[in-house]
């Protein structure tokens, strides 16, 4: 037998849905109510986005993904999966990579009619991200405190920063800082395929948006001046 | 004079644990309801059948209400005269949660610590050792394996000189899921080795032809993992059929972690199968599996018959 023919992704999961849901959970409870504040942050970033001014939405994602590197990947979740360690310092790095992107306004888009492909993409992908997420609580039996949100959580805010980059962001710098978004919530979506969570498609269906919104914003003809 | 000698070599057998029982050679048990038990052949000392793994049901991280809970699966495993243990380092927190329930409890005399270590070596077995005993709150373990074979000929020779220190008991390899079993069987007929332990299930059983064969021939003591494929033969069962008539009536058959788990640890070269589990009432479901009685090579043939026609 072809020894990678017998691995599964299930081979790289090594904890139950119990347990990482309830990691969820109690990270919500534990920093109850900040994600009150970073979802009001996340709603903003969205407006600043979209009136032209992305640098400052850049400057509001950049410590959050700090933040969930730290707090979640490195403080918690490398407790289960040794690989939380490695992810822990993507998310700093690209915290670090958004914020030199504030600072110098280096590929940044300007203002754009929502009417673009890119732009709805974003527009709507960020709404799941923001919205979406915190509507799992009551699938999963928890409260409130213990929803998955945007700046707290791994999933809305790899998947609301996805909307507001393809908003914000233009040229490689757009697909570059794109990557780690959507390699994490393609790794989530294993995750939860694995754990038999039922939304777990969805988030490959972000995945496959962002590639489209990726592509529209790149044709020639409508990149912004 | 003839007859003391004959009392004494019988009563260093029993301590051996090399008694037949129920037509078993090698199985022991003290009475009917008692775990079955077989000897480990390079020392002959006497394993409980029914072992506990931890992948995946132990990694619980510092959330205390699992860690209380995995206590009381622990606890059940020992109440039910459970012995050996076995987890990695790739199981993420499991060491940890293991130290904490071990802490709770208390470190019983029945236990029979298994770890393993992985890659990369790198000069590293000790270090892996002494931070894993130290998690696990143990001075030492009783096994120490190396994980899927990785990097197996610098481990297994640092873990030659902790056994002869005494730093741990017995030593031997893994494999899982069919990987390696050239490899594998290489290592069993070439270096000295006390455990083998590998993937086998009724509906995984390649290493019936050369591993198991292979391993009492060269008395090697084996560990089954993965007994109910993961989780998921168990679970289809469940779902969908009953516990046939003809097992129970042949050898008290009352759940499909008896079947399974009987059909596993009834194979002469077998020593322990190692089953996880996250809840009591299933801990107490496999710990009655390793009780009397086994089902005999035809039963065996008829259960693997049966599964595979399912």
């Amino acid at each position: 037998m072809n020894e990678w023919d017998s691995y599964r992704v299930q081979d790289f999961i090594p904890f139950s849905p119990d347990v990482y849901f309830r990691l969820l959970a109690r990270m919500g409870e534990t920093f109850w109510p900040l994600q009150l504040v970073t979802l009001a942050l996340g709603f903003i970033a969205l407006v600043l986005a979209l009136r032209g001014r992305g640098r400052l939405a850049l400057l509001l994602l950049a410590p959050l993904w700090a933040f969930v590197g730290i707090a979640f990947f490195t403080q918690r979740y490398t407790d289960l999966n040794w690989v939380g360690q490695y992810l822990g310092w993507g998310w700093i790095l690209q915290g670090a990579a958004l914020l030199a992107l504030a600072l110098t306004g280096y590929c940044c888009a300007g203002r754009s009619s929502i009417f673009t492909g890119a732009t709805m993409t974003g527009v709507l992908i960020a709404l799941i991200g923001l919205l979406g997420f915190p509507l799992l609580a009551p699938v999963l039996g928890v409260g409130w405190r213990g929803a998955e949100m945007f700046g707290l959580h791994p999933d809305p805010t790899a998947v609301v920063s996805l909307g507001i980059l393809l908003i914000a962001l233009r040229g490689w710098v757009l697909w570059f800082l794109c990557l780690l978004p959507m390699l994490w919530i393609s790794l989530s979506a294993l995750t939860l395929q694995v754990l038999q969570a039922p939304w777990w498609p969805v988030l490959f269906a972000i995945v496959a948006a962002s590639f489209g919104g990726l592509f529209g914003k790149s044709r020639p003809d409508v990149r912004p001046g | 004079m003839e007859g003391k000698t004959l009392r004494r070599q019988f009563l260093k057998m029993l301590g051996a644990g090399v008694v037949s029982a129920w037509g078993f050679p090698g199985l022991t048990s003290a009475q009917s309801s008692a775990l079955l038990s077989k000897p480990i052949p390079s020392s002959g000392e006497s394993l409980p059948v029914i072992g506990m793994g931890t992948w995946r049901t132990f990694n619980v991280g510092n959330d205390p209400e699992l860690l209380a809970a995995r206590t009381q699966v622990l606890k059940a495993f020992f109440a039910n005269g459970g012995g050996l243990v076995d987890s990695s380092p790739m199981y993420g927190s499991a060491a940890d949660t293991l130290g904490f329930a071990l802490k709770q409890l208390g470190t019983p005399k029945t236990l029979f610590s298994a770890e393993k270590v992985w890659s990369p070596a790198g000069g590293t077995t000790r270090e892996q050792v002494a931070s894993l005993a130290e998690r696990w709150g143990v001075k030492t373990f009783d096994l120490v394996q190396v994980h899927n074979l990785d990097d197996w000929q610098e481990h297994i020779a640092v873990l030659r000189e902790l056994k002869a220190s005494g730093v741990i008991r017995y030593l031997g390899i893994t494999t899982s899921h069919g990987r390696r079993h050239d490899e594998f069987e290489q290592v069993m007929k070439s270096t000295e080795i006390d455990f083998a332990q590998m993937t086998y299930n009724i509906t995984h059983r390649e290493v019936e032809s050369r591993l198991l064969p292979l391993a009492k021939e060269k008395g090697i003591a084996v560990i089954a993992n993965r007994p109910y494929d993961g989780g998921s033969l168990i679970k289809g069962l469940k779902r969908r059929e009953k516990v046939p008539t003809w097992a129970t009536e042949a050898f008290d058959c009352r759940s499909w972690a008896d079947f399974l788990l009987k059909f596993i640890v009834s194979h002469p070269a077998v020593n322990c199968a190692i089953p996880a589990t996250s809840q009591v009432a299933h801990m107490n479901e496999n710990m009655t599996a390793g009780r009397a009685p086994l089902p005999d090579g035809n039963t065996r043939q008829k259960m693997a018959a049966y599964i595979a026609n399912l």
